[in-house]
Formats: C-alpha cells, structure tokens, sequence
C-alpha cells in the first residue's frame, strides 16, 4: 500500500523545547488515522509538518512521497485548519467561503452551503466574534468541503454540543463514503471518536507512544482491577503501563493479550480483568509511566 | 453500540447475521453498503466493509458487481443451522456452570426451562 | 486559478479595506485642507497671491496622511493574513509574490484616483477657491508625469515596508519590528554617512527625479526579498 503521509524521526525544537520528538509513522493512502493524545502532546504540530507550514528541525516529513514544505503541488492536496486558526482582521464568513475555492481545486459549494446551514453558522457577526463551537465549526466547512485528498482535522470537536458532533460524524462519513480520502484526525475526545478510525497514533510530551491498526489496540494491554495485593500478583507477570490506587484497591493497566490464561489466572486471583480500551491506554500512557515506545504494530501495513 | 470484548467489524457482522435471521433482510435483498452502516452507525466504512466482507466468506451474503450486497438464497437456514449447532457451547454450558455454582440439580433445572418455555 | 493569483484574490476579498478606505482617506485629508485653507484665508491670507500658492503648494497632507495608512495596510497584509494563506495551502512564496501584485494593484489605483483628482483640481482652477491639495510640490506641481509615478512607487514603497514589518513580527514576534526598524536606522544612517562626503555640488547639479525613483524600485525589491526571507522561517503556532 502506498503512504499518504510517512515522518521519519521528525523532530521539531522550538527554542526552549521540543514540540515533536524523533516522531516516526507512515498513513497509508485512505486511512482514517486518530492522533490521540492530551493537550500539549504536540498534535497540531506534527500536522503543521505534515502540511508544510513548519519544516522538522531534523528527520523529514514526506507526503505522497514529497516534501511538502513550498511544495505547491503537494500543498494544493492537503487541508489543514489548526485547533486555534486565525483569521485576517474584520474577516466574516462569506469571505472564508469566497477566498477559499481559489486555493482548493477539489472545492464543492454545494457541501459547504449545507454545513455552514446545518452548523447554523451565522453571516453577521465577524469570526472574530465567533464561539468556540462556531470556529471549530468554520474549520470543519473548510475542512470537508475542501475534499482534500489529505484531510486535517485538528481537534474538530472543540466546543461543539453533542447534536453538531453527531452532524459531524454524519457528513463526514456519508461524504468520505462519496470522496474517499486520507484523514487525520487529532483529538482527546477519544471515546467520542474511537469508532471512526482504523488507525490510531497515541503521542505523548512530543513522542509518539503507541501506533497501531485499530483492531489492534484492543488486544494490546488490559485494564485489571480489585484488592491491591490480587492485582499486584496478576501484573507481577506483564509490563505495567499505568497504576491507580485508593485505599486497599488497585487498577493497573498492563501489556498483553486479554487470553483464556489471563482470564483464568484472574479468576483465581478474584479480580477483574477486561481488554484495554483506547481511552484506557491514552490514560496509560499520558500519566508519563510508560516512555517507552511499546508499539506491536507499526501502522504501516 | 459496540463493546470493547470482540472485534467491531465481529459485532456489526453479528448484527447484521440477526437482522437476516429476524427476517429483517429477506433472501435477495439488499442489504445496506458499507458506507450507509459506516455513516449510519458513525463508524469507519472499512471496518463495516470487512462485516460485509465476512459475511460474504461464509455465503451469507454475496456480491454484485456495482450493485452492492444481497442476502443469498438459504442464508436463514445456513445461519439457524449453524447457530442451533452452536447453541450448546454459546448457551447451556454457561447455564449449567452457573447451576452448577448456585447449587440447582439438572432435574430442578429443567423443571425450571419447563415451566419459563411456556408461555 | 494560479497560486500567486489566488494570493492576491486573498488580499481582494476585503474589497472594501483595498478600494473604499484609501478613497476616505483621501476624502478626508481633502477635507482637512480645506479647513486648513480656510482658517489662513480667515487669517488674513490672501487667496491668489504668490505667497499663498508658495504655501498652498507645500500642502504635504495627500503625501504624508496616507503613508501612515498604507505602512498599516501593509503590515497587515502579512501579519494577519500569513497564517490564513498557509492555511489555504499556499506557499510561502506565492503568498509574498501574490501580496506584491496586490500592492501593485492597490498603489496603481491610488495613483489614477490622484490623477482624476488633480485634473479636476486644475480643471476647477483650484476647486474654485484655491484650494492645493494635488497641485503640490511633493505631487510634481501638476504634472501628471510625475504624479504617476511618484504616487504609484510612493505607495508601493509603503505597502512592502509595512509588509516587510509585518513579516518580522510574524517571525520573531514582537521582537521582530523593533530589531528591524533599529536595524534600518543603522543601515540608513551608515548609507548617509557614506552618501554625504560624496554629495558636492556637481552631483546636486546633475540631480534628476529618476533617480528617486530608481531608489524606491530598490526598496520595493528588497522589502520583497527580505520579506520572503522572513517568512520561510516562520512558523504559526
């Protein structure tokens, strides 16, 4: 399979830190990819890069196997509204949708007619003025209407009720389903989004920690629970991604495959075990115990 | 709608086996694409395109060209049989280890699936 | 559509801040002259002396009330409309190259509302009261010749360097504008330092306007240059 976006150890320091550490993953053409990961975990910085806004201060970023920084031919491909975009001065939203055909060949009005109604985007007001809700929502129109072969959605739920998520999830997977493309998706709503992806990239502090097929992760650690003592003995034999302890109780979420042995070693120790959701290992790995690059699966297929 | 113990695309097939069972999806009928169960269920369209997929493998469901997918001829009986044959190992044996635990006799137990089987 | 057009389209979306706003500010520098003009005469000037035709003609308001608007116009070209035009997927340098276009169309719009203006001015003898708002020293004393290319250069020559600004705040941050405006100071004053000793009489002689405006299309080119310089190492966080 051809990759739409591959970073080979991408590092991108700024003066005092690094926003991105030594990120390497490839995204195969038509993947819906998460990027998962809690504020901070450098996100929108690695979609920069992908996007050619930024350059990497070492290792290279290539999309559809170029490098897309000044590159027109790959920038005209990709869309990319960052989670905190501005806007020039006195900007309303008729200007977005005027200006924004001349820079994106594949533009279709007809589509973004629809989400600026169902959004209930307003005319008036300058974007300036707007809600959060409202510009995530401005970025989402920019962002599907494009029909971008490379679509970035930065934190697209920021700010959005539960009726305008639905919406989203609703147009963009009936308009995926019409233009199928390559999408990222950078969020930590993971719950919220989960079942959308078929691949997910779980970065913490600037590091990738986990990249994976989504059918994958559920089978790559377990959260198990119960007397402290029982739950020590059972994750005595994995590695421990993550701890959580009140009083006599205990939660650890270690590595390994939810199996008829662990199930029955459980049973004997009395506690509970059950496969590892995505929000569990995004827990995991964002409480910092775990910094070591545990991926079983490159996503590179 | 879907739980973290199996597989999603394993689910959806489920589902979607249970709908054709129930009559809902009669023989030669379409069944919706994968990217109708990927928006109406908010899903990823090629995790419901390997339900299809799946379905497909085992006769199901089959495939015409730039059409979509249609139940085939004998799928509700292909699937009752295969369910009746699972029906031991995926229902009574779990009854019988709880029975088992809680202390009820097999002469009490199937006094009891006696008495609910009627209705 | 080509990328550099498409980044001068950016800068046209706001019709208004490219055509409406220079036209009021024109009106309202004509405005202030009149004003000016009427409180001499109240003064005791006398309207058709050579004395006041000296003066009226050293009106500086039309050259310098707009400069100040269209450093701002150019600072914001870049500051605020960088971030934006990555976003859209331009490239850095059709963007500067789009933003100069634009510059282009927006000073030689200036240039012919200048025009229209003085050859009413001189049509109406001097809005009939002898009023000299284009009829200046600074706008070539009538001269449409000069006036031209003196508006055109003059305005493109302030646009770049507010967009050069622009685009030094936009790669060091506040920082930027205050390094590059000392750092213009220096490399001015050094210029002068050399320039001076070599000024002499004959020189001043041989003086000719073209030269002024050989200079503006060497500050319009290096804004430009530096501009794009600026912009490929900055980033929008």
């Amino acid at each position: 399979m051809t990759h739409a976006i591959e970073l080979l150890s991408a590092t991108r320091s700024f003066r005092s830190d690094d926003a991105v550490q030594d990120v390497t993953l490839a995204v195969p053409e038509g993947a819906i990819c998460g990027v998962l990961g809690r504020n901070g975990a450098g996100k929108t910085t690695v979609m920069s890069l992908i996007s050619g806004q930024d350059r990497p201060t070492t290792g290279r970023v290539l999309v559809d196997g170029e490098d897309p920084f000044e590159n027109e031919a790959v920038l005209s491909r990709i869309s990319f509204v960052r989670d905190n975009q501005r806007y020039p001065d006195d900007y309303f939203l008729h200007h977005v949708l005027g200006i924004a055909p001349a820079f994106a060949p594949y533009w279709d009005g007809e589509l973004a007619a629809e989400l600026v109604e169902r959004f209930r985007l307003p005319r008036k007001p300058a974007i300036r003025k707007f809600s959060r809700g409202q510009l995530s929502a401005v970025a989402i129109v920019l962002g599907l209407a494009s029909r971008s072969p490379i679509t970035l959605l930065d934190e697209p739920y920021l700010g959005l009720d539960a009726t305008a998520r639905g919406l989203f999830h609703d147009i963009l997977l009936r308009d995926l389903g019409l233009y199928p493309r390559t999408l990222l998706l950078s969020t930590h709503l993971i719950d919220e989004s989960e079942s959308l992806f078929d691949h997910i990239v779980l970065m913490d502090r600037g590091r990738v920690v986990l990249r994976t097929e989504a059918e994958e992760a559920r089978h790559l650690a377990m959260c198990v629970s119960g007397v402290a003592d029982a739950v020590q003995a059972f994750a005595a034999d994995y590695p421990v991604l993550y701890s959580h302890s009140i009083g006599g109780l205990q939660t650890s979420t270690v590595t390994g495959r939810l199996d008829d042995d662990a199930r029955s070693r459980a049973a004997t120790l009395g506690v509970r075990v059950k496969g590892a959701s995505l929000q569990d290992l995004a827990v995991a790995y964002g409480s910092g115990d775990a910094l070591q690059d545990s991926s079983k699966e490159g996503i590179s297929a | 709608m879907f739980t973290e113990d199996s597989p999603i695309y394993q689910q959806l097939a489920t589902q979607i086996a249970d709908d054709v069972v129930a009559g809902t999806y009669p023989e030669d009928a379409a069944v919706p694409s994968s990217n109708e169960f990927a928006t109406f269920l908010h899903m990823n369209p090629a995790t419901a395109g390997k339900a299809l997929n799946v379905l497909v493998e085992q006769g199901i469901l089959y495939k015409k060209r730039g059409v979509g997918m249609f139940v085939s001829p004998g799928a509700r009986s292909q699937l009752l049989k295969q369910r009746r044959t699972d029906f031991p190992q995926q229902y009574v044996r779990p009854l019988i280890r709880e029975a088992r635990a809680v202390g009820i006799d097999p002469v009490e137990l199937a006094e009891m699936i006696k008495e609910e089987y009627t209705p | 559509m080509n990328s550099i057009q498409a980044a001068t389209r950016l800068h046209l979306t706001k019709k208004n801040m490219t055509f409406g706003v220079p036209l009021q500010i024109v009106g309202l520098i004509a405005v202030i002259s009149a004003l000016i003009v009427l409180i001499i005469w109240r003064a005791g000037g006398t309207p058709g002396s050579e004395e006041w035709i000296d003066g009226a003609r050293s009106n500086g308001g039309m050259v310098f009330g707009l400069l100040g608007f269209l450093v701002y116009m150019g600072v914001q070209s870049i500051a605020t409309t960088f971030p934006f035009a990555l976003t859209l997927g331009s490239t850095r340098k059709a963007f500067v190259a789009g933003t100069l276009v634009w510059a282009a169309v927006t000073s030689a719009y200036l240039a012919l509302i200048y025009a229209v203006l003085l050859l009413v001015e001189l049509a109406t003898d001097h809005w009939f009261v002898g009023i000299y708002i284009f009829d200046v020293y600074y706008l070539g004393t009538g001269n449409l010749l000069i006036l031209l290319p003196t508006v055109f250069l003059g305005s493109l020559g302030a646009l770049t360097i507010g967009a050069l600004f622009g685009a030094s705040w936009a790669r060091f941050g506040n920082r930027g504008p205050i390094f590059l405006g000392a750092g213009l100071a220096i490399v001015l004053l050094g210029l002068l330092a050399l320039v001076i000793p070599l000024i002499t009489g004959s020189v001043l002689a041989d003086f000719r306007l073209w030269w002024l405006a050989a200079a503006a299309v060497v500050i319009i080119a290096v804004s430009a240059v530096m501009t794009l310089q600026l912009l490929r190492s900055a980033v929008v966080r």
